[in-house]
């Protein structure tokens, strides 16, 4: 009885009612008989007294939260709330299904792959690995048009670069994840939930994780390359929870979450899943499909569940803003609204505002705005603004910030300037400090690379000695390979370095795009160079230049026309070809390209400066 | 069945004119990526129109095998004619 009450069918009058559904799950007839069942979401108030995350594991947070009446609610893209997993029930659950994953002789520390959707079955298999002891990891879902290769590849390093033991994927996608797996020499199983349920579960017991285990790994970039699995321990995990619910977010009773963000994400995984469960905190779900398509209904559930906290990246603010019609409004009530965490990427302070301008009429209190820092190297979270204060900005001169590396406050008007949101203090345990190329520290308002040392930080990446060594320096810094500077003690994030391109929230690595190019016959290495380029609309294009020894038209044409396709299926973007003669594109002294080099020159021959943005990614 | 694909093509078409250029000349076999520029928010957009003038909802995984507009139709086809 305490299973998930499963609302699936019941709804077949609508067909955009099963949206969530699988196709074939759609066409089965056991479930177009069944009459709907009234159920209801967890409550907001609970009935046990509240601990905010002072546990020393993820399950023993659990075994406490399941005495309690509060958990997960997962609701369909017309807002009906198709599945309701108390933290009692999943506790019951996960140990089952932790039972079935010991009997398929995994053992101790063994990786388990799992495609995360939204759904409660993704849940109950990620705690049951950590009941078996075994370390989960959660793969993404497809989302572009014509991706079925690429995903497949996708997938297929992740099994490798997490040498999986076993993988899981619900009916949807079980097709994709047996075609990665073909061939594999290290997965001792794949299939559904359902057909792991069906295993019997044998009476094994189960014993308590210890802090220095490791919880999970966190996949950190999902495309061509072997992909790089963040090791965070329960000791990591458990002291970035606690700084999350008591110093960011003072999460308190009568708090109440909702989120679209995807399971396989840090922010949605540790943030809106991890976080609310370790301080007894109910959270209703959107799908993240849902929420692109319409974003209309995660405001709705905000505001028709009277929820607290809510996070996005500032993309998903601006899909809101875009796509929401005014008319919609009417029906909003955002004023319960108390933390809208904002994090994952650069945020700008325009969308901050144009998103308030908007809402304001349904509620929204532009207080409410939390801006965030982190990265799934330090667990998930860095910094954090003071909750309840809003968004402060510092507006700094852009000339000296590209031409001396310095943010000096804009003294006049008039003169172009950059702005750039306060992300505020680092959480207890937690230093930040930004250095130069010589890893000396920088004093306030230079800006240079962040670095990060305290409890969250992780072990390193899993089965790679040598991205671990660049990443965590002497000392155990983190080098986030994010640039800023701190300002009277708070963080504020002004770019990424060259290596990474975000477009529409998505992170991009510059070399998988060049790597992608290389891989064509008329490509050679080191002939490609990849980058992204921000107008001062804020859009994001990526750039891609090629020496190319091409002469006729029709051959140039035919591979820019297959580099902007290849791009498009690998990483859902357009970008932009440039083909150039050899001997363009600029060199270090040892030969190694420099992306860095190759935008300055790429914008000088396109004599595009007046309409970008003045990042210090210029610098 | 026949017939019932042409119209579909035909509804689908008119919406994808609202995502190119007015001169764009669509036919079954155009490419949704390459032809059209059709990228992650233009899609967005695109099966919310799609959902609401069919009445179907699209699942993901089912686009990983979409590149044309014949591929889409079809695909529209199969979920309105098979679920109910």
């Amino acid at each position: 009885m305490t299973s998930t009450v499963n609302l699936e069918g019941k709804t077949l009058s609508s067909t955009i009612a099963k949206l969530n559904a699988p196709l074939m799950q759609a066409f089965d007839p056991r479930l177009s008989s069944e009459s709907p069942v009234a159920i209801i979401p967890t409550p907001t108030y609970n009935t046990q007294a509240q601990r905010l995350a002072d546990f020393d594991t993820l399950t023993a947070a659990l075994e406490y939260a399941a005495a309690g009446a509060a958990g997960y609610n997962f609701y369909d893209a017309k807002g009906n709330l198709r599945s309701v997993l108390p933290y009692r029930a999943l506790r019951l659950n996960a140990r089952t299904s932790a039972q079935r994953l010991l009997s398929l002789g995994l053992v101790s520390g063994d990786r388990v792959a799992i495609v995360a959707d939204t759904t409660p079955e993704f849940v109950e298999l990620f705690f049951a690995c950590r009941y078996a002891g075994l370390v989960p990891f959660a793969m993404p879902v497809p989302v572009n048009l014509g991706s079925h290769a690429v995903y497949v590849q996708q997938l297929r390093g992740m099994l490798e670069g997490g040498q999986a033991s076993a993988a899981l994927a619900n009916t949807d996608y079980i097709a994709f994840l047996q075609e990665a797996a073909e061939g594999s020499q290290g997965l001792r199983w794949v299939g559904t939930p359902e057909q792991l349920g069906k295993l019997s579960a044998p009476d094994i017991a189960l014993n308590a994780n210890d802090p220095d285990e490791i919880a999970y790994l966190q996949f950190t970039s999902g495309s061509t390359r072997i992909p790089r699995g963040v090791i965070i321990t329960e000791r990591a995990l458990m002291s970035n929870l606690r700084g999350i619910v008591r110093n960011g977010l003072e999460i308190h009773a009568g708090d109440r979450c909702a989120s679209w963000l995807p399971f396989y994400h840090d922010m949605g995984l540790v943030g809106m899943v991890m976080a609310p469960m370790v301080a007894q905190v109910s959270v209703d779900y959107l799908a993240t499909r849902d929420f692109a398509i319409r974003p209309l209904q995660w405001l709705r559930l905000i505001s028709r569940n009277r929820a607290t906290v809510a996070f996005s990246q500032p993309f998903g603010l601006k899909l809101c803003t875009l796509r929401v019609r005014d008319s919609d409004l009417e029906d909003l009530d955002l004023s319960s609204w108390r933390a809208a965490g904002v994090g994952a990427e650069m945020i700008r302070p325009d969308t901050l505002r144009n998103f308030a301008e908007k809402f304001a009429p349904a509620g929204f209190d532009a207080r409410a705005f939390l801006p965030c820092y982190g990265l799934a190297e330090s667990t998930l979270a860095v910094t954090f603004s003071q909750v309840g204060q809003g968004f402060q900005s510092l507006r700094v001169d852009a000339s000296t910030l590209v031409d001396r590396k310095l943010a000096i406050r804009l003294q006049a008007e008039g003169r172009k300037y950059s702005e750039f949101v306060n992300c505020g203090r680092p959480l207890p345990e937690h230093t930040v400090k930004v250095v130069d190329d010589a890893g000396q520290e920088l004093s306030d308002l230079r800006v240079g690379s962040v670095l990060v040392h305290g409890s969250s930080i992780m072990t390193g990446y899993f089965n790679n000695p040598q991205d671990t060594q660049k990443t965590l320096q002497p000392g155990n810094w983190l080098d986030t390979g994010d640039l800023g500077f701190v300002f009277e003690g708070d963080l504020y994030v002004t770019g990424r370095r060259t290596d990474v391109i975000i477009v529409n929230g998505r992170n991009i690595r510059a070399q998988d795009i060049e790597e992608l190019a290389e891989q064509q016959p008329e490509v050679r290495t080191r002939e490609a160079s990849a980058f992204g380029i921000t107008d001062t609309n804020d859009v994001t294009t990526i750039v891609l230049v090629i020496e190319c020894r091409l002469t006729s038209t029709t051959d140039r044409q035919a591979l820019t026309s297959r580099l902007q396709r290849l791009v498009y299926m690998a990483f859902g973007v357009n970008c932009l070809v440039e083909l150039v003669p050899p001997h363009t594109l600029p060199r270090t002294s040892s030969g190694k390209l420099s992306r860095f080099a190759a935008r300055q020159g790429f914008i000088q021959r396109t004599k595009l400066t007046d309409q970008l943005s003045a990042e210090s990614g210029d610098i | 069945m026949a017939s019932d694909y042409t119209e579909i093509l035909q509804r689908l078409c008119h919406h994808l004119k609202k995502f190119c250029e007015p001169n764009v000349e669509i036919t079954p076999e155009t490419d949704l990526i390459n032809q059209l520029a059709i990228d992650s928010v233009k899609l967005l957009n695109l099966i919310m129109e799609i959902e609401d003038e069919f009445d179907i909802s699209v699942p993901l995984n089912a686009l990983a095998d979409v590149q044309t507009v014949h591929e889409l139709a079809n695909l529209i086809h199969r979920i309105k004619y098979t679920e109910q």
